[in-house]
């Protein structure tokens, strides 16, 4: 049987052919442009611009108002330890957690991961409880415990920022550095080891270095993530009076003001020059590293052994996941339940369930709830088929243009939410012709455009781990494109596509920044319930919506790893 | 029957060139292999053919019709070809069975008929009672039938082969060698092989293509290639070889450097070339006309691997087994050459060139 006929010769292909992929290159390109290029461009113009002629008047007032510079200052010093300390924890726990016979593993990487999934104002919601210096629960513990006369920690303050950011930051990194070092080829250890090299010395002199470009990565997803945040500083800040860039930003939205506008126009804009900035350095120092690692045969990964340090090591790591994940997360439970807030919950006649039956039973949270689940559906779904043609594309094909959208994707992931929403605002409520100011499709093109990228690298990494000549055989065996994919490369990325749409779904569901400033009353979300509920009417009913958040958070986690044969959970 | 034709084919990535005018024809069941060094463009040959990559000039021909030139491209997945990945490229996802029958599933053959050939084909493979199992459960051997397995499934006229035997142990490697050229005799198939090792290419081809720096250098049966190279390449890259300088004249050729005149009927005169198998040259007792001092002899069981010491010149010689441990090391024997082959003088140092 020969393949080759008249029909395939008449389909030949000129020197300068359409290429079928650039429709899709077209029709992404052309969304980002409209839906993101152009607002934040409208945004900078916006800046420059004061009473109609090009000037810098604007950013003087960054320095000159030291209203706007002590939020400056404060984002700067937060971002960077909570960077630092992010990455410091992240690196050996995912070298434990992921190439160590420590005990428990899977245990603590659902839980450090627990953490990513659940939104990081829970964090604050959880410390502000223990570590309040006159009532928190920790502190009043530990003064018990040392007979001090003052409570040892302080939220609100620097440090506690600081603490609260890196506890809810740090799984960011987590999430990359395990991916990566679970990817690594195992030989190039073994080769260390095999030349008189100690599992710790490989650990720094070839596991470190060759895992640079994925820790840069990860330093940048902590920094960008902690500097744009908006829910820890605006519930930890507010009351201690530290105020940052993205608390200032939608203070001033909110007094509406055309003065106040310019100066959250102006702080946004440098806000995102510097996420964008450093996001550029880092992807230029990644992107020349490429390894492929593994080809069409199975390699399994190697366990380092602890040896003796194996029980110690693994009481560490366990004292550290009680602290940064059960104690929080129990605490925001117990409030849930608590009926006097003054009180302990143990204390007989303190404990109700009424703030569960309110959330269940309020129709204003369900129809928020209900809001939440479409918006992010519509984002993870949206954005992973955006991903996925993606990344397929700048892996696989040499076609033209392939790099446009990804580096869109990732300027847009850059971009503080706090700045997306803003220039969404500007432009998107029909000042050029497309007014979708007040509708749920102004919330899901923020949430893609923010977190399409998680879903991107996902994809990215799982592609470049399927050996292209998996593909090429079966091309050869006579699929064509799109069968390949379907055949070949999405069965063995699947697990990676899974992964990528909770990535995007999750943080979409309680997001809070965006939706804080996208809003409208009658297409509130779960996120702006919770914030409202937790500043302004019941801490208890906000923790009971928290808890929720986190049993689903469970339940969808394990529902996903039974569904996998335990081969993914988030 | 098929039959492959490459009529100047040029390929550079930028300035680059990979390959330079190839020209060949590759006839009905012939076994063909392209062997060179590492980065001589063997490979990049394969794949163009296979239709992943695309040749900068010149035209590829399958069964009279282009597939690949200026105007022209066919797709790999529409050139009907079988072929074999140095990495095996078996999917993880699948087991050995859909593995095997994924090409078959894409021509829309009926399931029973599927079903009929991939066991035929596995049978010919010896993998048999596998269907089942995942390729992590496979060894690498295994891996690699099942690679062959799919390649052959849907009978394409031509099947490339990609180093396949590169990542095995020797016996095995040995033993695929004829079993690879066995399958090609029972369903008469055109077989386009890349490889490296000369021992390869020796025992399975019916032509060799000699492939240096992307350009052809001799083609042939492996016995020509091997008896008559066409330069000090060839003859070095295939088979072993001492190289000397050498004067010729009136029908003779004086050596440099060793004390020996050889016959020779050939017509280059002057500075010549001379190359010298190693296995061309006798160990003998006693005084010969050209004798020598053994440097070092190593049992190689099937043969004695010696070097040895003529003029100031050492030779490498290899010898029958049983003269290993006969003379003994700094002992002084006689050397006879049986054969020899002449070649225009060149500067080049062909060994440089083997990576």
């Amino acid at each position: 049987m020969c393949i080759i006929n008249e029909d395939t010769v008449l389909k030949r292909e000129k020197k300068f052919y359409f290429d079928v992929k650039w429709l899709f290159i077209i029709a992404i390109v052309g969304f980002l442009l409209v839906f993101q290029v152009f607002p934040l461009i409208y945004l900078v113009i916006r800046a420059f611009i004061s009473e109609g002629s090009f000037s810098l008047s604007s950013f003087e007032r960054i320095y000159s108002v030291p209203l706007n510079w002590t939020c400056v200052t404060n984002t700067l010093i937060t971002a960077t330890l909570s960077m630092i300390f992010g990455v410091l924890l992240a690196f050996p726990l995912a070298w434990l957690v992921g190439r160590t016979n420590l005990y428990g593993k899977k245990l603590f990487r659902t839980l450090f991961l627990m953490t990513y999934m659940v939104p990081p104002y829970v964090g604050a919601m959880a410390w502000l409880r223990l570590l309040n210096p006159k009532v928190g629960t920790l502190n009043v513990f530990l003064q018990n415990i040392f007979g001090l006369a003052e409570a040892p920690f302080d939220i609100y303050s620097i440090g506690g920022l600081v603490w609260v950011l890196t506890t809810f930051y740090y799984p960011y990194a987590f999430i990359t550095l395990s991916r990566a070092m679970e990817n690594m080829d195992p030989s190039l250890e073994e080769a260390s080891r095999i030349s008189g090299a100690s599992p710790i010395k490989t650990l720094l002199t070839v596991t470190l270095p060759l895992m640079l470009p994925s820790i840069a990565a990860s330093a940048l997803l902590v920094f960008v993530a902690a500097a744009s945040c908006y829910g820890i500083p605006s519930i930890i800040g507010a009351p201690g009076k530290i105020y940052t860039i993205t608390t200032r930003i939608v203070d001033y939205v909110y007094i509406g003001s055309d003065e106040g506008l310019t100066d959250a126009t102006v702080l946004a804009v440098f806000l995102m020059v510097m996420a964008l900035l450093i996001l550029f350095i880092s992807n230029f120092v990644i992107g020349k590293k490429d390894y492929i690692t593994v080809s069409g045969k199975s390699v399994r990964p190697a366990v380092v052994d602890l040896g003796r340090w194996r029980i110690p090591i693994t009481i560490l790591v366990g004292l550290f996941a009680l602290v940064v994940v059960i104690i929080p997360f129990a605490t925001v439970f117990a409030t849930s339940v608590t009926m006097n807030m003054g009180k302990s919950v143990f204390e007989p006649g303190n404990f109700t369930l009424k703030y569960w039956e309110t959330i269940i039973s309020r129709s204003s949270i369900l129809r928020s709830a209900q809001n939440s689940v479409v918006s992010a559906v519509w984002a993870a779904s949206l954005g992973m088929i955006v991903c996925i043609i993606m990344a397929y594309l700048l892996k696989r094909t040499n076609v033209r243009g392939r790099k446009i959208p990804d580096f869109l994707i990732t300027v847009g992931s850059g971009t503080p939410s706090v700045v997306i929403a803003l220039a969404l605002i500007m432009t998107m409520s029909g000042r050029f012709g497309i007014n979708i100011y007040n509708t749920m499709a102004i919330m899901v093109i923020a949430y893609m455009i923010k977190y399409m990228l998680m879903g991107m690298r996902t994809v990215v990494s799982a592609l470049s781990r399927v050996s292209p000549s998996l593909e090429e055989a079966a091309q050869i065996s006579g699929a064509g494109w799109l069968r390949r994919l379907r055949d070949v490369v999405l069965p063995l990325i699947v697990p990676s596509i899974v992964a990528g749409w909770f990535l995007i779904f999750m943080p979409c569901f309680y997001e809070l920044t965006m939706s804080n400033l996208l809003y409208s009353n009658n297409i509130k979300t779960l996120g702006v319930e919770l914030y409202n509920y937790q500043t302004y009417h019941s801490q208890q009913t906000a923790s009971a919506l928290a808890s929720g958040i986190l049993i689903l958070v469970a339940v969808v986690n394990f529902a996903l790893s039974k569904l996998t044969k335990g081969k993914f959970s988030i | 029957m098929s039959k492959i034709t490459l009529d100047h084919v040029t390929k550079k990535y930028g300035d680059v060139t990979v390959l330079n005018d190839f020209s060949a024809e590759f006839r009905d069941g012939e076994f063909i292999t392209l062997l060179g060094p590492s980065g001589c463009g063997k490979t990049t040959m394969l794949r163009m053919i296979a239709g992943f990559e695309k040749p900068t000039s010149g035209e590829i021909r399958i069964d009279g019709v282009t597939v690949s030139s200026a105007d022209v491209f066919v797709p790999p997945e529409k050139r009907g070809l079988g072929m074999v990945f140095q990495s095996y490229a078996v999917w993880p996802h699948m087991n050995v069975f859909k593995n095997v029958a994924y090409p078959l599933k894409l021509r829309k053959t009926p399931k029973a008929e599927i079903d009929e050939k991939v066991r035929k084909v596995l049978g010919i493979v010896h993998l048999s009672q596998y269907a089942e199992r995942m390729p992590s459960e496979l060894s690498g051997g295994q891996q690699q039938r099942v690679a062959l397995a799919r390649a052959l499934v849907a009978e394409p006229k031509v099947l490339l082969l990609d180093e396949p035997l590169s990542n095995l142990d020797a016996k095995l490697r040995e033993r695929m060698r004829f079993e690879i050229k066995e399958i090609q005799h029972r369903l008469n198939i055109n077989v386009i092989y890349v490889t490296h090792d000369q021992g390869e290419a020796m025992t399975m081809s019916d032509r060799v293509f000699v492939i240096n720096s992307g350009v052809l250098q001799q083609v042939g049966d492996p016995v020509d290639i091997y008896r008559h190279p066409s330069n000090q390449f060839v003859a070095d890259f295939v088979g072993k070889v001492n190289f000397l300088k050498g004067h010729s004249e009136n029908g003779r050729i004086k050596l440099e450097g060793i004390d020996d005149i050889l016959d020779y009927s050939g017509e280059l005169t002057g500075t010549v070339d001379v190359a010298i198998r190693p296995e061309n040259i006798r160990l003998v007792s006693g005084n010969a006309h050209l004798n020598g001092r053994i440097v070092s002899e190593y049992f190689n069981g099937d043969v004695n691997d010696c070097r040895v010491l003529t003029g100031d010149k050492e030779l490498r010689v290899i010898a029958e087994a049983s003269t290993y441990g006969k003379f003994g090391k700094d002992s002084t024997v006689g050397l006879e050459i049986a054969d020899f082959l002449v070649f225009p003088e060149s500067d080049n140092d062909y060994r440089k060139i083997m990576t």
